[in-house]
């Protein structure tokens, strides 16, 4: 059994007025594929949000090799190497491809090169456009744009959040095999999915979330089989 | 032809001044979606700041002390009136500007007593000098080619240094640049001491072309450098500074025709123009998201 | 007590205040369009009000409250249209003034009248208000070929006009009206060939006694020098406010009392010669005086000289 490397305690998170995640509790072993996932409105861009600092949790704890996360500023925790690909893949249109990847590196004071070379082995597309505005790239291509420049603050942990959202299915099965990829590197990824069946076959470990709240958790592949998960997120009637 | 001549020099050199003003209107409206209302008065507070400067000190410390008061000035603006607003309805900072803009202009008016004080003569741009026949200020010469300048270190800050990238990402995200590390209070303050200190150059080849200054005076050219923003583009700094040439010699013109009463309604009927046929601006940026 | 207003549309707020203190006598304002604008709410107030120095024949003209100490807006067009046709010589004259500013509105078109029925021919021209570039005004002025540029503005406007004609090698002469009698527009035209002649109701000389004990006063006094531009010339609002004061303690005088009504009754019946020549009302409320002061700009000394007595005939 890996260490753990994220721990989250109780956490209860206020969007809007509403209280969107009310007390879960979740570990994230390191060097694995966790996934979050559930439908719409059940908590799980708030939780990732949580982690990230983007918002400020009722109560609970968040916990990053053993260091408490709430209370501190964004910048401070991508620093502790934890990162954030946004939902809807949110890269900044009036900048090139490379300078977006630069951003990824905001933080980082060292030089760049072989990360650089790293992300374009990885999506070698990207090197085509280097000098493209990342506005005028395709879903697909600003998903991998998204994840690249994540991967440029050398961050332990990445989320992501929804990275198949409005994504062909051809398009999404490349994504997902980058994940397993930069996985296989040693980065531990924590994903939220809607589309639960791409979701569950990749993960090592998977949460339900409904409502705000952990109703189930195990193995990915054993959630696939389970028959209400089938019926609520994998559209499968019964039969 | 001296006509003319003098007539295309004023118009050249109020567009350099407008423009100077403008690139801070659309630096803070790209970044905040701030209409800065106060920022052609901070404007016209650095002038008011020069004339007392340099009655006691000598001017190349006076210079360099007014520009800097003027930087605290425009930073000290945006910490306390507007930060505290940002998570409010947009419409309640542009009310806060618009208040700043009142009070500034107040604060002058208590500070000099209504009286129109004399701008100091700077040596060398308050020379007068002979081109093609027409007679003017040093000044009027300089003005262009400084904004040139000027506009070019920006931009080369913009597109090249960490800050600019920052700059430009936080324009466009602020949640998604946070991500990224971004410290916003940080990128924000630095796009306002940029906006202030062009505000305290420009004023000073204002105020030496137009040498009284009373607490209205920021007021109209604010307003003008403003258009001239939207009309380029706002967000777009080259925009900025086309649309603040062009007001510049177009009003200097109208004014010397037989339709001078015109030449304020003229700017703002091309803000009218513009916002009806192309709202985005000349050089407005174009929409390139994609879902 | 003192207020100072700049505009027309703060003039009733701050009149409301001085009625509200129960002065017996107001003494204000320096220009004709601030007068107009309070005159109502010290007629309410059955307040007389002296103008000391605003000059539209509006301030007095169909009320019994206002009175005014100085000469008449014609009175100063038709004088300095005559000083330009007469004693300058001018053929074409440029006139420019504020958009919408009655002071300045009307001062040009007596002016223009009295020009053109010399012979002269005139072009006018209206700026905004808050305009700080006056350069193209003076290249069309230039380029007309006029004689005289005749522009009766505030003094935020003047000094600027002044300053900027300097830069542009002009031949024409720069008239003004009292609003033009200043120092911060002497200090403009300081060392420039700006020939400047402005017309007003006093000139330094005329009464040895009051220079000298007005000379005292300022040079004694830190806020007086500031507001009189750092130095001791002295302008004629300065006599005109001096006289408006003794005439309006004539009238109290005279009315044997404090009473706001009773003074305004008294007042017409003074007459009182001050530093600025005889002082006396006729029926509209109005001095009767015939003369105004001509003085010219001497811009190596930043003083002004004078020039001539003109009348209006």
């Amino acid at each position: 059994m890996s260490e753990t490397i994220l721990e989250i305690n109780d956490l209860r998170v206020s969007y809007g007025g509403i209280e969107a995640v009310k007390g879960i509790t979740l570990d994230v072993h390191k060097g694995k594929i966790v996934t979050l996932i559930g439908s719409n409105g059940a908590g799980k861009s708030t939780t990732l949000k949580a982690v990230a600092g983007l918002v400020k949790p009722q109560s609970g704890s968040i916990k990053f090799k053993g260091q408490e996360l709430i209370g501190l500023s964004p910048d401070k925790i991508v620093k502790s190497g934890v990162v954030l690909v946004p939902e809807g893949r949110r890269v900044f249109p009036n900048l090139t491809v490379k300078e977006n990847l630069k951003m990824g590196a905001y933080l980082r004071k060292d030089d760049l090169t072989e990360d650089f070379e790293y992300v374009y082995s990885l999506f070698p597309r990207l090197k085509e456009r280097e000098w493209q505005l990342a506005g005028t790239l395709s879903g697909g291509e600003q998903q991998m744009l998204a994840v690249g420049r994540a991967l440029m603050s050398k961050p332990e942990l990445i989320m992501m959040d929804e990275p198949s959202l409005g994504l062909a299915p051809i398009v999404v099965k490349d994504i997902f095999k980058i994940i397993r990829t930069i996985n296989e590197a040693g980065i531990t990824v924590l994903l939220i999915e809607q589309n639960a069946f791409m979701a569950l076959q990749n993960a090592d470990w998977a949460y339900v979330l409904e409502t705000g709240t952990i109703k189930t958790q195990r193995e990915g592949l054993e959630l696939l089989d389970d028959e209400t998960i089938q019926e609520a997120y994998l559209g499968k009637t019964r039969e | 032809m001296e006509f003319a001549v003098s007539q295309i020099l004023s118009g050249i050199s109020l567009g350099g001044q407008y423009a100077l003003i403008a690139i801070g209107y659309t630096m803070v409206y790209g970044i905040l979606r701030l209409i800065n209302f106060a920022h052609g008065d901070v404007f016209m507070i650095a002038g008011i700041m020069m004339i007392y400067m340099a009655t006691t000190l000598p001017l190349y410390i006076a210079i360099p002390a007014m520009i800097i008061c003027t930087v605290l000035l425009g930073f000290l603006i945006e910490r306390a009136a507007y930060k505290p607003l940002r998570a409010a309805p947009r419409m309640s900072v542009m009310i806060s500007a618009i208040g700043v803009s009142y009070l500034l202009q107040n604060l002058a008016l208590y500070i000099t007593g209504g009286q129109p004080k004399t701008y100091p003569r700077i040596p060398w741009i308050s020379d007068t000098v002979t081109i093609f026949g027409a007679r003017t200020y040093v000044v009027t010469l300089v003005t262009p080619f400084l904004v040139i300048a000027l506009v070019v270190a920006l931009t080369l800050l913009i597109n090249h240094t960490k800050i600019g990238i920052a700059m430009r990402a936080v324009s466009k995200d602020f949640e998604t640049s946070q991500l990224m590390g971004v410290k916003i209070n940080t990128v924000i303050s630095v796009t306002f001491i940029i906006g202030s200190f062009l505000a305290a150059v420009g004023s000073v080849l204002y105020f030496t072309n137009y040498p009284t200054v009373v607490p209205m005076s920021g007021a109209m050219p604010g307003l003008k450098a403003f258009v001239a923003a939207v009309f380029g583009g706002i967000g777009s700094i080259p925009g900025a500074v086309i649309g603040a040439f062009i007001i510049g010699i177009c009003e200097t013109l109208i004014k010397g025709t037989d339709y001078a009463i015109f030449s304020d309604a003229f700017t703002f009927a091309l803000l009218i123009v513009i916002l009806v046929a192309k709202p985005t601006g000349i050089f407005g940026e174009k929409t390139t998201d994609k879902v | 007590m003192l207020i100072t207003v700049l505009t027309s549309q703060k003039a009733p707020a701050a009149a409301a205040v001085l009625v509200g203190k129960n002065v017996a006598i107001v003494l204000g304002s320096y220009g004709s369009g601030v007068s107009i604008a309070a005159s109502e709410t010290f007629k309410n107030a059955g307040v007389a009000a002296m103008g000391i120095t605003c000059t539209n024949p509006n301030v007095t003209a169909g009320n019994d409250h206002y009175f005014r100490i100085c000469f008449l807006d014609p009175f100063q067009g038709t004088v300095l249209a005559n000083f330009a046709a007469k004693e300058l010589g001018a053929k074409k004259a440029y006139c420019l003034g504020e958009l919408g500013n009655e002071y300045d509105q009307g001062l040009i078109s007596y002016f223009t009248e009295a020009f053109k029925a010399a012979g002269g021919t005139v072009i006018s021209d209206s700026f905004p208000t808050n305009n700080s570039d006056f350069t193209t005004y003076i290249n069309k002025a230039k380029s007309e070929g006029c004689d005289v540029f005749f522009c009766p503005v505030s003094i935020a406007y003047s000094t600027q006009i002044v300053a900027q004609a300097a830069t542009k090698d002009v031949s024409f002469a720069i008239l003004g009206s009292d609003t033009l009698d200043d120092n911060m527009v002497l200090d403009a035209a300081k060392g420039t060939d700006i020939k400047l002649y402005v017309s007003t109701f006093y000139a330094e000389g005329g009464n040895a006694d009051f220079d000298a004990g007005i000379k005292e006063y300022i040079n004694t006094n830190a806020d007086a020098k500031t507001a009189n531009g750092g130095n001791d010339t002295i302008s004629a609002v300065t006599a005109m406010g001096y006289d408006a004061y003794f005439v309006a303690i004539e009238a109290i005088k005279a009315a044997n009392s404090t009473d706001p009504g009773a003074i305004k009754t008294a007042l017409p019946t003074v007459k009182y010669t001050g530093v600025s020549g005889d002082i006396a009302f006729d029926d509209i409320g109005d001095a009767k005086r015939d003369t105004a002061y001509i003085k010219t700009a001497d811009n190596d000394n930043a003083a002004w000289k004078f020039v001539t007595q003109q009348s209006a005939k």
